[in-house]
């Protein structure tokens, strides 16, 4: 299948860090030329904490064009709170960097069986105007939080009455949203994403049955910012 | 920067959040009562849908369907008069204000999101530069209660002194437009102000204090695990201060820590005296609302019984 164009998220330009800068995601005075490396993004990062993720890393790959960390688990690691983007003192943003990443790697395929997920947000929004947890994660809701929270889910409505509140949360969209979806390209993206989803998923099952499996770690020679053994933080 | 004397009381429109609707519907009858009772001009518009901000988030809204979705919703503000949009959730106020900046700044974008709205016959959906401001005509509810928490105080009709509350302000409102925050990004103080000014004592820092809830949108679904162990630090760090009852301002941050707090000490063998609560129910609670016909509280999952009735409230 043809790579999918997403010109505003990921303009087609000469270097990854040209697309970054030019993005829809990342703010008009990225200050990604001006990253000196300190690792403030990293120190800061929750992901990094307890993973091998590491934003400063991340960003020295894009100055780099190294295209080989489109295809790195750790992109798939950030929590989108924006520490890194607060606490930058070049006013860089890995965290929306991150975000032109993703929607790039997506675009060629990479990492799309992580959106099977979430695919149901966009049709139960573009049907209700509102967004929901999607199915699965219901499921694992359920199975988490057990038996309050599917009492609680099952009297939602009454809930709500009791409240004051209508009983559903209702959204008169009047079919706007459903036509903006559909004009913004959204749908056509969506049938793209699933067909992408399929062909992996059957790619995959044929490697497992007849081809050796080649091994990819995802590690694409990052460097280990973990040197020396955690210690305890400074309690105040 | 944000300064408290920029705070509007009129013509809010009170965004609906899709979180706060499905799992603390109270958090949005809180916000009203306390609203009516402090004369703020506000309205709710079902007209509105949701900012995208879930979707945006785990990768599947590209920015431009976002952007169209934001500029909808800017004309149902401007239409019914109401054009300051007032957040419950700080995803839908940092998703709404970006918006705003890109369709005032990027000629590109925000020609393409007007010929869409002319192509489907959407005409009056059409965004013009400068029809919204990114800096006055976007608020969180918490922006509108510090500004008032001169008559909260004296409004109140419970004194909760002596309760030790700990603050958790939502990244996605201090740390995406961290110039435009009423006070210091690096360490907000916003909930904790106004819950003082209820009578709480405010625990003003905290190990950890900036560190995000650990929903992280995908990562609580994708990488359970690491989502844990980052809502877990912080547990552990208010559980030492000594803190009882945690203070919020964004429902997804809420559902993280009061949904999961249970989940958390069965997994990892621990155990938290921690209560939650959105910072409107704990302001409502003060002026004499219900626990429940208002503040919603049997919607949580770690109940707050105990805590009510420690405080004489029930």
């Amino acid at each position: 299948m043809i790579p999918y164009i997403n010109e505003y998220d990921t303009p087609e330009c000469k270097t990854l860090a040209e697309t970054a800068k030019k993005s829809i995601r990342t703010p008009a005075s990225l200050g990604l030329d001006r990253c000196i490396q300190c690792g403030a993004c990293t120190a800061s990062c929750p992901a990094a904490r307890f993973t091998d993720y590491s934003p400063r890393q991340i960003v020295k790959k894009v100055l780099e064009n190294d295209r080989s960390v489109l295809e790195s688990e750790m992109i798939w690691s950030c929590f989108y709170c924006y520490s890194c983007n607060v606490r930058c003192p070049r006013n860089n943003s890995p965290v929306t960097i991150v975000q032109v990443l993703r929607q790039m790697a997506i675009n060629e395929g990479i990492g799309v069986e992580k959106l099977a997920y979430f695919l149901e947000i966009g049709e139960y929004l573009s049907k209700n105007g509102a967004s929901k947890v999607p199915g699965a994660g219901i499921k694992n809701m359920e199975r988490d939080l057990g038996e309050r929270w599917i009492r609680f889910k099952k009297n939602l409505e009454s809930t709500r009455v009791e409240l004051g509140l209508s009983s559903k949360d209702i959204r008169n969209t009047h079919g706007e949203v459903q036509a903006i979806l559909e004009a913004t390209g959204y749908f056509e993206r969506e049938k793209w994403l699933k067909a992408k989803i399929q062909e992996k998923l059957l790619h995959q099952l044929l490697e497992n049955q007849c081809i050796k499996k080649e091994y990819k770690s995802g590690d694409f020679g990052f460097e280990n910012d973990r040197r020396h053994p955690r210690q305890p933080a400074f309690t105040i | 920067m944000k300064t408290i004397e920029d705070i509007p009381d009129s013509q809010l429109l009170l965004f609906k959040s899709c979180m706060v609707g499905q799992e603390y519907p109270g958090v949005e009858t809180s916000t009203r009562y306390v609203f009516d009772r402090l004369g703020v001009d506000y309205c709710i518009n079902d007209e509105q849908s949701c900012c995208t901000g879930i979707g945006h988030y785990t990768d599947i809204f590209e920015g431009l369907t976002t952007t169209a979705i934001a500029a909808r919703n800017f004309a149902v503000a401007r239409k019914c008069g109401y054009p300051n949009i007032t957040c419950l959730c700080s995803t839908c106020y940092a998703i709404n204000k970006e918006a705003c900046e890109v369709l005032n700044t990027n000629t590109e974008v925000r020609e393409k999101v007007n010929s869409i709205f002319r192509e489907q016959g959407l005409d009056n959906l059409v965004y013009e530069k400068d029809d919204m401001n990114p800096k006055t005509n976007f608020y969180h509810a918490v922006e509108i209660l510090l500004s008032k928490v001169d008559k909260i105080q004296e409004k109140k009709i419970f004194d909760f002194s002596g309760v030790k509350a700990a603050a958790h302000h939502a990244c996605h409102y201090y740390k995406v437009k961290y110039l435009d925050v009423l006070g210091n990004p690096e360490n907000p103080q916003l909930i904790d102000t106004i819950a003082a000014a209820c009578g709480a004592e405010p625990v003003r820092w905290y190990e950890d204090r900036t560190l995000t809830c650990g929903m992280g949108f995908s990562q609580l679904h994708l990488n359970k695990d690491t989502s844990l162990q980052v809502t877990k630090t912080k547990l552990d760090s208010l559980q030492k201060a000594g803190v009882e009852l945690m203070i919020h301002m964004c429902p997804n941050c809420h559902i993280q820590y009061d949904r999961y707090q249970p989940v958390i000490e069965k997994e990892f063998g621990v155990k938290y005296d921690m209560v939650h609560m959105n910072i409107a129910q704990f302001v409502a609670l003060s002026m004499g609302a219900d626990p429940y016909k208002v503040c919603g509280f049997q919607t949580h999952s770690v109940p707050l019984e105990g805590f009510l009735e420690k405080n004489g409230i029930i």
